[in-house]
């Protein structure tokens, strides 16, 4: 711990240097200081201001395992429709040091090992009963589908020729588009089953014992390997190393509050788990 | 000390059991348990490719070219599973054994009056089933010591009592949450007490490993990973390759999802104390989103089995760019090639050539092309490894490249070729596929992941699926080709009667003479075949057993109850077919004269 304290007082100090006038960055592993969180300011249920989010929420659980204040800055995941944009203007930036909700593994950051697994899911109305478990499941072919765009569901219909006469939402592209559109278009009976991404619809449909939500199985059925299950992780930048560690030894002290945010915001998902390491 | 003691216990105690059961013919072997030894009688089958070097070729030889005409079928029985067999059974003493397809279920067999002395399933994780990349398969048990090592699909690995099938130790090897899952059959190198177990799910975000488990105990011993640092991949002071290429030859933190899962045949030079085995695809198929050469994907390794450090490793196919996993079988031969005799490894990889490599060294010797409709590469420069490819035939996000040759199940996957000391050539079933192939980006796009590829496959040139070939090392050429519709799915056994065995996706189980490819025998079976034949012999009698049940990557649309395929998708379009042919169901069946 020692050690860490000294990098990241040496680390503040540098960017005290280099940035004068720019606001502090919490680049420091040193209990007490603030620890800055990059998020959108509406996007339900991944973060808002109010801090009604589940990432707001993530962060709080790291900021308390930590000892440090938590801090936020926003900027708006989808006026770009790249994340690339939003990673290069936030955390490349050093305006902030910490994303806690992406894909294991993605690029341009340091992600920490993942601390919780989710995926791609049907929803419908529990009444109707479908038989689906993958996108290969006869029942689809004779549905009305609503599906979330630019996503690996969409293609799998495309491959099947299921896209015809099924409806696009663009959530992502789009600041004033909800996650909760697909609950609304399977309530008006616009579509019958929306295929779309756990964590972005679970939480609303916190209070909808009605509707019900079937996890999409990834398939080579096509030859080719489609994924809808996917580990989600923390990340710093790549040469953070320090904070990347924190965050690790977090995952791993911490599972249990963080499992109660994810479950608080009725995400379904499962844990790593220790495959003999 | 007195660990030591507890092991040497063991062993006695197993030795002793052994000696009870009859595994052991001599009092040496009772002594010194040794696998090896057990293989070279060709009454027994106690490997799964046979023996350590891989050749799946069998001394017997009642069973001749001249009268393989009047085979006839002994006995058969159901495995009680209906997913892709791609393994094949053990003999060992009086008992044969098999494992299933998913459920996974392992019998052993008295060959005196064909009773069940025992049966074993699992019970498993079920999500397992949903990231399982193409279709159920398992692809055998393993044998050592007393005991019956047997993978679940996933991930657990158990030790059965040969003798009772009552498990002696249970271990862990996969996290279907994560991808992952075993489908590969357990590497065991009893002189080295190590029980080698590698993993699958290069698709779905995995970075490949093998593990290695104490025989005896089943605790984790060490664990190589394909990619990472040095440390991760067991790459030692004696390496002779490039230090951390693990990690720098990627961007950023891909390594961690590199892919490089391992799900192929070993083999293991007792001399060298070498074991080897071929990692696969880099993890995302969008070759844009991973630039450098992603090692160690599609690699070659060569690693002591006692603490799993590696001494050589070559890649084959540097930044893959058309799924050409490096798995499939490793043989081990003493062979000419351009006439210079050689401890030659030959490995016929997926990407369409056949390498062979000086096992000692890792030095390249030959790689030809085995299908001559390769296209992605015009061959290989020997003196630094690395392919010529062909730049039509890149891929990159966003093109649709068209007309590649091999399509990704491979110019051969995983279905293991023999080599036939008599006449020096190996006897090597293939695919003949070729493929349409555009990646996508793989991103994050405000909260939804994506990775992905689409892959459209179709016969290759001269509209046929698969073929059998004679391969002529020496040489680098084919000697000899049998056709076949589909892709030849299932493996090859050779034997010193001059016969070669294997069977076909449309279900018949045929016999070729070794020197000519001319068929000798064939018979229709329930199902499809996939599965790779064994030769033993019980009570002075020649036996070649095989599975049938149709499945796997390249039977995935039957597999999956995909019934009416989108035309012209995957392997679904390419084996429309199928369906006219076959259907599923496990089954063994065993021949003889």
């Amino acid at each position: 711990m020692r050690v860490l304290r000294l990098i990241g007082w040496a680390l503040c100090a540098g960017a005290a240097l280099t940035l004068p006038g720019s606001r502090p960055v919490a680049a420091s592993a040193a209990a007490g200081a603030p620890l800055v969180f990059c998020a959108d300011p509406a996007y339900m249920p991944y973060s808002d201001r109010s801090g009604d989010g589940f990432e707001n929420r993530i962060a709080a659980v790291v900021g308390r395992a930590l000892d440090r204040p938590v801090q936020f800055y926003w900027r708006s995941m989808r006026e770009k429709d790249e994340y690339g944009e939003f990673i290069t203007a936030t955390i490349q930036a050093k305006k902030c040091d910490v994303l806690v909700d992406v894909p294991y593994a993605l690029g341009d950051v340091k992600t920490t090992r993942p601390y919780f697994i989710s995926s791609y899911v049907f929803v419908y109305k529990k009444a109707r009963a479908y038989d689906v478990t993958s996108l290969d499941s006869p029942d689809l072919k004779r549905l009305k589908i609503g599906y979330e765009g630019e996503t690996p569901v969409q293609m799998g219909l495309k491959q099947r020729t299921l896209i015809l006469g099924s409806k696009l939402f663009l959530t992502a592209d789009n600041e004033s588009a909800s996650p909760q559109d697909i609950v609304a278009a399977l309530e008006s009976n616009k579509i019958d089953i929306g295929l779309t991404w756990d964590p972005a619809v679970g939480y609303f449909l916190k209070n909808r014992p009605d509707l019900v939500t079937v996890a999409i199985a990834n398939t080579r059925s096509q030859g080719y390997p489609e994924q809808f299950t996917f580990p989600m992780a923390m990340a710093t930048r790549v040469h953070d190393a320090g904070l990347n560690a924190a965050l690790n030894h977090v995952i791993a002290t911490h599972s249990s509050e963080l499992q109660a945010v994810l479950r608080q915001y009725n995400i379904s998902f499962s844990t790593p788990t220790d495959s003999g390491e | 000390m007195k660990k030591t003691a507890i092991v040497a216990a063991l062993t006695l105690g197993l030795a002793v059991i052994g000696a009870s059961l009859g595994w052991h013919s001599s009092a040496t072997a009772q002594q010194k348990l040794s696998l090896a030894d057990m293989s070279a009688n060709s009454a027994q089958w106690v490997m799964p490719a046979g023996d350590y070097a891989n050749i799946r070729h069998s001394a017997l030889n009642d069973i001749t070219a001249d009268n393989a005409k009047g085979l006839k079928i002994a006995w058969q029985m159901s495995t009680n599973a209906t997913r892709g067999h791609e393994g094949q059974p053990l003999v060992v003493g009086n008992t044969l054994y098999f494992e299933s397809a998913y459920p996974n279920h392992v019998f052993a067999i008295n060959l005196d009056d064909y009773h069940i002395k025992w049966e074993f399933t699992p019970t498993q994780d079920a999500f397992a089933v949903s990231v399982a990349c193409c279709d159920l398969v398992n692809r055998g048990v393993a044998f050592g010591d007393g005991l019956i090592i047997a993978n679940a699909l996933d991930g657990k690995i158990y030790a059965l009592n040969a003798d009772t099938g009552k498990i002696q130790w249970k271990a862990n090897n996969a996290d279907p949450e994560l991808g992952q899952t075993v489908t590969s059959a357990p590497f065991v190198v009893a002189e080295k007490n190590r029980v080698i177990v590698g993993v699958s799910g290069g698709e779905y975000g995995v970075r490949g490993y093998v593990t290695a488990f104490d025989l005896h105990s089943g605790a984790k011993v060490w664990r190589a990973y394909s990619e990472g640092p040095d440390s991760d991949t067991l790459m030692g002071s004696d390496f002779t390759g490039p230090h951390n290429a693990g990690v720098n030859t990627w961007h950023g933190e891909q390594w961690k999802i590199g892919g490089g899962t391992t799900w192929g045949w070993y083999s293991y030079d007792p001399k060298l104390d070498l074991f080897y085995y071929g990692s696969g695809n880099p993890g995302t198929w969008d070759p844009s989103a991973r630039p450098g050469d992603n090692k160690w994907s599609m690699t070659v390794f060569a690693r002591h089995p006692g603490n799993g450090h590696a001494v050589w490793a070559y890649q084959m196919t540097p930044h893959d760019q058309w799924d050409y996993d490096g798995v499939n079988e490793m043989i081990l031969a003493d062979i000419k090639v351009h006439d210079q005799q050689v401890p030659a490894l030959v490995h016929f990889d997926r990407n369409g050539f056949a390498f062979e490599i000086d096992r000692r060294s890792g030095k390249l010797l030959l790689a030809e092309k085995y299908d001559p409709s390769v296209n992605w590469a015009t061959g290989f420069n020997l003196a630094n490894g690395k392919p010529n490819e062909n730049p039509e035939m890149a891929t990159r996000e966003g093109k649709n490249t068209k007309g590649i040759c091999p399509a990704s199940i491979g110019a051969k996957d995983q279905q293991p070729a023999s080599f036939d000391p008599q006449t020096g050539y190996f006897i090597v079933p293939t695919n003949h596929w070729c493929e349409d192939y555009q990646p996508f980006a793989s991103k994050y796009k405000a909260g939804f992941p994506y990775v992905g590829a689409t892959v459209k496959m179709y016969r290759g040139p001269g509209d046929y699926g698969g073929a059998l070939i004679a391969w002529d090392p020496n040489t680098g050429k084919i000697v000899w080709s049998d056709h076949e519709h589909f892709p030849a799915w299932g493996g090859v056994a050779t034997t010193d009667g001059g016969v070669a065995f294997y069977g076909t996706m449309d279900g018949y189980f045929k016999a070729v003479n070794t020197k000519t490819g001319e068929l000798l025998f064939s018979q229709k079976m329930p199902s499809g075949i996939i599965a790779n034949p064994i030769v033993f012999s019980h009570g002075g009698k020649e036996f070649v057993a095989t599975m049938s049940g149709v499945g796997g990557w390249a039977g995935i649309g039957l597999a999956a109850g995909l019934t009416n395929p989108t035309a012209g998708l995957g392997a679904v379009g390419a084996a429309a077919d199928l369906g006219h042919y076959t259907t599923l169901g496990g089954d063994l069946t065993v021949f003889s004269l």
